[in-house]
């Protein structure tokens, strides 16, 4: 539409645009203003103090930092989601080179199997991870939550690497075999350099997946305080009657903002929609 | 890659492979495997723990491996059993939907949805001709009338309410069907709009706005947190009754304790979570358009809705139906946002699911507040074959799988 719109039209898009800019920002600044306000004050705003910080206080985040075990449930989460990442990544990097380089039989089944498994919700086998878990011993510790994201994560890692690895040349890898170096060496020695940029995208992923997540955390680690994770702690936090909801919102902002961040930062990569394996909507 | 071969190269493959086949097999199948087992059992809170000398048992469930027999938990109740009948978790949830009374509600409910199927092959029948004899817009136009007469005669609603009152299941798909069905296209709806504005040229401010619009797919990362901020907007002393009190001087009303009003909060919310994923991917597909076409049809005349319904939708088409199909499956399966707000709340009666108990709600709710796992294993099940279809469908339409040639 090259032409340009008349005068109205420009308006109305502005309209339109301001208010889902509204619609869009106000969740997050209200958890933001809600954090530095105390919990008494919460429900009786003023109609300014919606939208503006008419008044500001770190003792929210005093609290939460310094009486309640949330650094722990942080570096609980931290921790988790890392260890899982890092496994996750290991696996599937191996797999999505071999899917990608090798022609086999059952390539193409095997392919598809994994996005089949992909798309079905973990929730749904949480009962019988949870008593798979309970027999190894590793129900309520944190060992048995990063098995569970690894595998969680695995299929969308070995999708969105495997589909980096197509795009790069294989030229390469062909010389150095020539020169004599086997398919392991070509793996490491350069297919895994040249694909660093995927494999940092591809684990900020995976890393959020575990990072976010409410399900897997809040039933296979549900006690005790020392040991849960941020997320379905907070999630308790807000919906205990005797606990401020400033807190909640402090703590929620100290997970969210360094999020929004992350993916703000990624933009660019969601645009070109290369995560072929893990569209979500 | 031809330098080696044979079984080296076999064994090359496999080794690559083999430490995702390991996961992928006791992570995946290997659970899906005891989850079907499980749902023909009575497990539940009170009887958690196998009875190893039944046969399936001593196979299947891990606590009675040789391995694990020592470590496993001592249970106090009696062991788990095998349902009596078998089938006792399945029938519980689908209730009498194989009685005739529901057979007969789904088969008038299945009859009230002909017209569209006939509009449908009518129009594909016509689209071939150069000079359909009816435009589409009128044949659907008639089939909706005739669904509308259909269902008065054949009283649409009171089928519907005899098969919701056939079990869990169908009351809880059918319900979040509907949320599907009414989530997405509206999704569709604001990020085709914000796509377009966007994607006009010389707007200033445009980076901006990409930018803020974008934010709620990074909360998505961690929905449960800012959904609770969501829910804190309509509790009966949150924002919004707030504002209704100080800018209208109107007690609004208890937004989550209505059914209804429960649904509209839990649609907004989720289209604030989904709406940047449509709005990236169809600014996306709009790159692709090119320019002339517009200006070819400025000089024939046509108008923007014209040049929308003529150029712009028909050509970004083939990026969009994947995207509608995902998210579609994705709003199926949307549990954060429903837990987080209401919990499947309000309730409409003991031992009913609550007005919004989405599939996954009730998997949770079933799982870890009822603690059933016999009938949450069958549910999975259930909803497992669902998925399942639903999944091959969507790899026939999307073509992801073209990736794996």
């Amino acid at each position: 539409m090259s032409r340009k719109p008349s005068v109205w039209m420009r308006i109305l898009q502005y309209a339109v645009l301001i208010g889902f800019a509204i619609f869009a920002f106000y969740p997050v600044w209200f958890a933001i203003l809600a954090s530095g306000r105390l919990g008494d004050r919460l429900y009786t705003l003023n109609l300014a103090g919606m939208f503006f910080p008419t008044e500001w206080t770190f003792e929210n985040y005093r609290v939460m930092l310094f009486e309640r075990p949330f650094l722990t449930w942080l570096t609980n989460s931290l921790k988790v989601a890392v260890a899982a990442t890092i496994f996750s990544l290991i696996i599937s990097t191996s797999a999505a080179f071999a899917l990608s380089r090798f022609r086999f039989r059952g390539r193409e089944a095997f392919l598809i199997l994994l996005l089949a498994l992909s798309t079905f919700p973990g929730l749904l086998s949480l009962v019988a991870i949870a008593q798979l878990l309970t027999a190894v011993g590793l129900y309520g510790k944190h060992l048995g939550l990063i098995l569970a994201y690894t595998t969680g994560t695995l299929v969308f890692c070995t999708w969105n690497l495997k589909g980096y690895f197509d795009t790069i040349p294989i030229d390469l890898e062909e010389a150095a075999m020539l020169d004599g170096c086997g398919p392991v060496e070509a793996f490491t020695l350069i297919a895994l350099p040249l694909a660093r940029p995927a494999l940092a995208v591809t684990a900020i992923l995976a890393f959020m997946g575990s990072w976010g997540d409410f399900v897997f955390a809040g039933v296979l680690v549900p006690a005790p305080d020392s040991l849960k994770l941020a997320v379905p702690a907070l999630y308790s936090l807000a919906n205990s009657i005797s606990v401020p909801w400033g807190y909640f919102a402090a703590g929620a902002v100290i997970v969210v903002l360094p999020t929004l961040m992350v993916y703000l930062a990624l933009q660019r990569y969601f645009e070109s929609g290369l995560t072929v394996g893990g569209v979500k909507g | 890659m031809s330098v080696w071969s044979g079984r080296r190269r076999a064994l090359t493959v496999l080794l690559f492979l083999l430490p995702t086949i390991i996961a992928v097999l006791i992570f995946n199948i290997y659970p899906t495997i005891l989850n079907i087992y499980t749902s023909f059992t009575t497990r539940n809170k009170y009887k958690p723990n196998p009875d190893c000398s039944v046969a399936l048992s001593g196979v299947l469930d891990p606590l009675c491996w040789p391995v694990f027999r020592d470590t496993a938990p001592v249970g106090l109740g009696e062991p788990y059993r095998i349902a009596d009948p078998p089938f006792k978790n399945y029938t519980d949830l689908l209730g009498k939907l194989f009685a005739p009374p529901a057979l007969i509600s789904l088969g008038k409910m299945l009859v009230c949805l002909v017209p569209l199927i006939i509009a449908n092959a009518v129009n594909k029948r016509f689209a071939k001709e150069v000079t359909p004899p009816l435009a589409s817009g009128w044949v659907w136009l008639m089939a909706i009338i005739s669904v509308v007469i259909l269902g008065f005669v054949l009283d649409f609603f009171a089928a519907l309410a005899t098969l919701m009152e056939t079990g869990d299941f169908l009351v809880v798909v059918l319900r979040t069907v509907m949320f599907v069905a009414i989530r997405v296209p509206l999704t569709f709806l604001v990020g085709l709009i914000l796509a377009l504005i966007l994607n006009s040229q010389h707007l200033p401010g445009r980076t901006f706005f990409r930018v803020v619009l974008f934010i709620p797919w990074g909360a998505s990362a961690v929905a449960i947190l800012i959904a609770l901020v969501w829910q804190f907007f309509f509790r009966d002393q949150g924002v919004i009754n707030q504002l209704l009190l100080a800018v209208f001087n109107y007690k609004g009303p208890v937004w989550l304790n209505s059914p209804v009003w429960a649904t509209v909060v839990i649609v907004l919310a989720d289209i604030w979570f989904s709406y940047p994923f449509f709005m990236v991917s169809i600014l996306g597909a709009l790159q692709s358009v090119p320019n002339e076409l517009y200006e070819a049809a400025d000089v024939d005349g046509a108008s923007p809705w014209q040049q929308l319904m003529g150029i712009t939708l028909p050509l970004i088409r083939p990026a969009i139906v994947p995207a509608l199909v995902l998210t579609s499956i994705t709003a199926f399966q949307m549990f954060g946002t429903a837990f987080a707000i209401t919990a499947g709340g309000p309730q409409l009666g003991a031992d009913k699911p609550g007005a919004t108990e989405y599939v996954m709600v009730y998997a949770y709710r079933q799982i870890y507040q009822v603690s059933n796992y016999g009938r949450a294993t069958a549910f999975a099940v259930l909803i497992f074959i669902m998925l399942f279809l639903a999944t091959l469908y969507s790899l026939r339409i999307t073509k992801i799988t073209k990736g794996a040639r």
